[in-house]
């Protein structure tokens, strides 16, 4: 990086500036940059390039405590521990130091980031599915926090355009509440799956079970490679099969010549000109140098995450906007969302005892959701839905472990062998929009740059609950249909806390008022047009499904809006 | 795969120089029918490492004890044992390196009962009493352990389970070793793919 301490204006000055570079900021780079905008794109973290996977193809052997991280390296992840998986050696490096990163909670919340080039992308689920009218007009009927400002219809062509060039796999179903899409071929259920699939279609009147629609290739697509069925995602594709911001938009944003990407820099505010009613760039600060050095563009856009957009523009205050950026309406901030989930059932089958699969699929089926669609699916005890993820495996040698009695030569031969057969799913509920679920600026704790860090009070309520109870009861109620043994449910609620399906969303939510909402129908702020933000904070309610994809399809149609916008001079 | 011929031998505690090791190690590649690589053997002999000298924290009579414990859980059979593996200096290693200090107490006071029971049923420390005798012993302590938490014989069996499944002798030539598979299949046949587990 050169030293641009003491460069002039203009050299810092670009068409657009982005901030943030996983999912959101990838596209945007993206459809920024192909549209001929210099663009700048800001990551706090390291930088990453496609294929810089240190751990891809490590064997469990190689890693020197196998499944465990040293004491003393655990000790810098205990927020980051809370999922249970984000702490393996094989991924810890990719989630950020605790100690280095601080926040607070009034109630539990696990904030699980990656300060990096492709964020969270590089460590998504993949899992992409759409939202459907079900969802955007479910706040106006219900009386809700605010309208949604947009429809189906308005972002159908951008989850098009968004499928086409990330590829995701997957099967058309022709579901009302789960719009089909531009799908690559679907990846193949396993013997077990097809069996429970035809039996819940059968006992429930044709409820669908399909197979996970997946942001994996399995077809060669847009220079990337199909997938090598090793399931070991979170680490970084070196075949590029799954989408992530390093193998997909960022090289297609450096393709164009248009862009320039600046790691190491932590926007600490969005500047405001009153004058002019607009934004007129950002402060950061060079985490490297310390430096404090500010850059300018006509248009900004935020894509740092729903935490961390709220948070710089929440930052962001001036003699206009005294409680932060474009928050007019207060609800800077309010109505955060997670999906709770880790709630369901298992069982085992003694068929299938001569069959097996062979590869390791990246994905699972899914079970889209089944209640409150229409009147003869409504419930009582509780608004909205749930859809379940869940696989059908052959147990493996993790199931001895526990089983004390058990050892000697027949143990070890019965552990060497595929054990039965297992078919697990669990539910992902959508959380209401509250406005007491919130996050605020500490400015008492500050962060090693002295940022102000972030409170959390956030928590499920009576909604959540009484759909918890049914997510539990409904997949008992499959599984034993489907005819499998031992049928076990669990819910664990304390490790369902919120932030822990890392799919953190609203806090600076779409509306049509500018008194109740903070972005309008493009994502824009609704009273600084030229300031966008297309990550998960844009979200007026959650819906059961994965975000990702919405926040592509959201990001790409902001960016084509941006766009036109600047050549109207509008902006 | 049916021949458990010498899962009745106790190992020997005392496998201790890299010669015999090199022979226990070649031994258990006959069984398996496979050709063991230079970086193979280096590797196995590197995680089986000497007791002793180079232990980190357990007590060469300590690591003996482990060796015949993690033995007597996955003995060697037609295919390796979980000493042939390097199990014992793998339990070494994450006892030091990776345990809380109460997790070693825990461990070490197990390993002080288990020879007490043998003491007290034989009038022998563990290690010299015959296998049958140690399964009887093990067995009384798993079943004592199995409505408990965190216990020696929770965390023996773990290290033990674990340790021998991650590794690289098991990992490349006793379950089914496939690091880039490039297709998925959802139901084939298990004589396709032999019986055994894919390693992950």
């Amino acid at each position: 990086m050169a030293n641009i301490q003491g460069a002039g204006t203009q050299q810092h000055t670009y068409d657009a500036i982005v901030i943030g570079s996983g999912i959101s900021g990838g596209w945007a780079a993206k459809e920024l940059t192909e549209k001929g905008l210099k663009t700048l794109v800001l990551e706090r973290g390291r930088d990453v390039k496609h294929g810089d996977y240190p751990t891809a193809m490590t064997e469990s052997w190689e890693f020197e405590g196998r499944t465990k991280l040293l004491p003393a390296e655990l000790a810098k992840q205990e927020k980051q521990n809370r999922t249970g998986y984000t702490t393996h050696p094989a991924s810890a490096h990719w989630f950020v130091n605790d100690l280095e990163n601080p926040y607070s909670e009034e109630q539990r919340f696990d904030w699980m980031r990656g300060y990096h080039v492709g964020g969270r992308s590089l460590l998504w689920g993949r899992q992409s599915y759409r939202l459907s009218d079900l969802d955007f007009e479910a706040n106006a009927k219900e009386a809700i926090a605010v309208d949604w400002p947009i429809r189906y219809a308005d972002i159908a062509p951008w989850y098009d355009y968004a499928e086409k060039f990330a590829g995701i796999s997957g099967s058309l179903e022709g579901l009302p509440h789960l719009p089909d899409g531009e799908f690559l071929p679907p990846m193949e259920m396993n013997c077990l799956e097809k069996d429970v699939k035809r039996r819940v279609a059968s006992a429930f009147g044709g409820r669908p079970i399909i197979i996970g629609r997946v942001a994996n290739l399995t077809q060669p697509h847009n220079g990337r490679a199909t997938c090598q069925y090793r399931n070991r995602c979170i680490r970084g594709c070196p075949y590029g099969a799954y989408f992530s911001s390093n193998a997909a938009t960022l090289p297609a944003a450096y393709a164009t010549g248009n862009l320039t990407l600046r790691p190491f820099s932590i926007v600490s505010e969005i500047i405001y000109d009153k004058n002019r009613s607009r934004a007129t760039g950002v402060r950061i600060i060079d985490t490297q140098t310390n430096e404090v050095i500010e850059f300018f563009a006509k248009i900004i856009f935020s894509c740092a995450s729903a935490v961390a957009s709220t948070s710089i523009l929440l930052q962001s205050t001036s003699e206009r906007f005294p409680h932060g950026l474009g928050n007019d309406s207060g609800e800077l901030g309010h109505n955060l969302m997670d999906h709770h989930f880790k709630v369901g059932a298992a069982g085992v089958s003694d068929d299938f005892k001569d069959s097996y699969f062979r590869g390791q699929r990246a994905n699972g089926i899914y079970i889209p959701r089944f209640r409150n669609l229409n009147k003869e699916t409504a419930r009582k005890d509780y608004l909205r839905g749930f859809g379940y993820q869940g696989s059908a495996s052959r147990t493996d040698w993790a199931r001895g472990i526990k089983e004390l009695n058990m050892f000697g030569s027949k143990f070890k031969a019965d552990m060497i062998a595929p054990g039965p057969w297992r078919f697990g799913i669990g539910a992902w509920g959508e959380c209401l929009p509250y406005h007491a679920n919130r996050l605020t600026l500490n400015s008492k704790l500050r962060d090693k740059w002295g940022q102000p860090t972030v409170t959390f009070d956030c928590g499920w309520k009576e909604n959540e609950y009484a759909m918890r109870k049914d997510m539990k009861a409904s997949a008992v109620e499959m599984l034993e249909a489907a005819g499998l043994k031992d049928v076990t449910p669990y819910d664990d609620v304390v490790n369902s806390a919120p932030g822990n399906c890392i799919h953190e969303m609203g806090t600076a939510r779409m509306g049509r008022d500018p008194k109740t909402s903070v972005l309008n129908k493009w994502n824009q702020v609704h009273t600084v047009p030229n300031v966008f933000v297309t990550d998960g904070a844009c979200m007026t309610s959650g819906a059961c499904v994965n975000p990702s994809l919405t926040y592509m399809a959201l990001t790409a149609r902001a960016c084509d809006h941006a766009v036109k916008e600047l050549k109207q001079h509008n902006l | 795969m049916s021949q458990p011929t010498l899962s009745s031998a106790p190992v020997q505690p005392h496998l201790a120089d890299t010669m015999t090791r090199r022979a226990a190690l070649k031994r258990a590649a006959l069984f398996l029918g496979v050709a063991l690589t230079p970086s193979l053997i280096a590797n196995v002999l590197q995680a089986a490492a000497v007791p002793g000298a180079k232990a980190l924290f357990l007590s060469s009579a300590q690591l003996d004890l482990v060796t015949a414990i993690a033995e007597r859980i996955l003995p060697r059979t037609d295919t390796p044992g979980a000493s042939d593996v390097g199990v014992p200096a793998f339990v070494d290693l994450m006892l030091g390196k990776y345990s809380t200090e109460s997790e070693r107490q825990v461990f070490t006071a197990g390993l002080d009962e288990v020879n007490a029971a043998s003491l007290a049923a034989h009038a022998q420390s563990f290690v010299k009493v015959s296998a049958e005798q140690q399964d009887a012993i093990l067995m009384r302590i798993a079943v004592a352990s199995q409505k408990k938490d965190k216990t020696f014989f929770h965390q023996i069996k773990e290290l033990t389970v674990v340790g021998y499944f991650t590794s690289e002798i098991v990992g490349r030539t006793v379950l089914h070793y496939d690091p880039v598979p490039g297709r998925f299949q959802g139901c084939v046949p298990i004589s396709e793919v032999g019986n055994v587990l894919w390693t992950k």
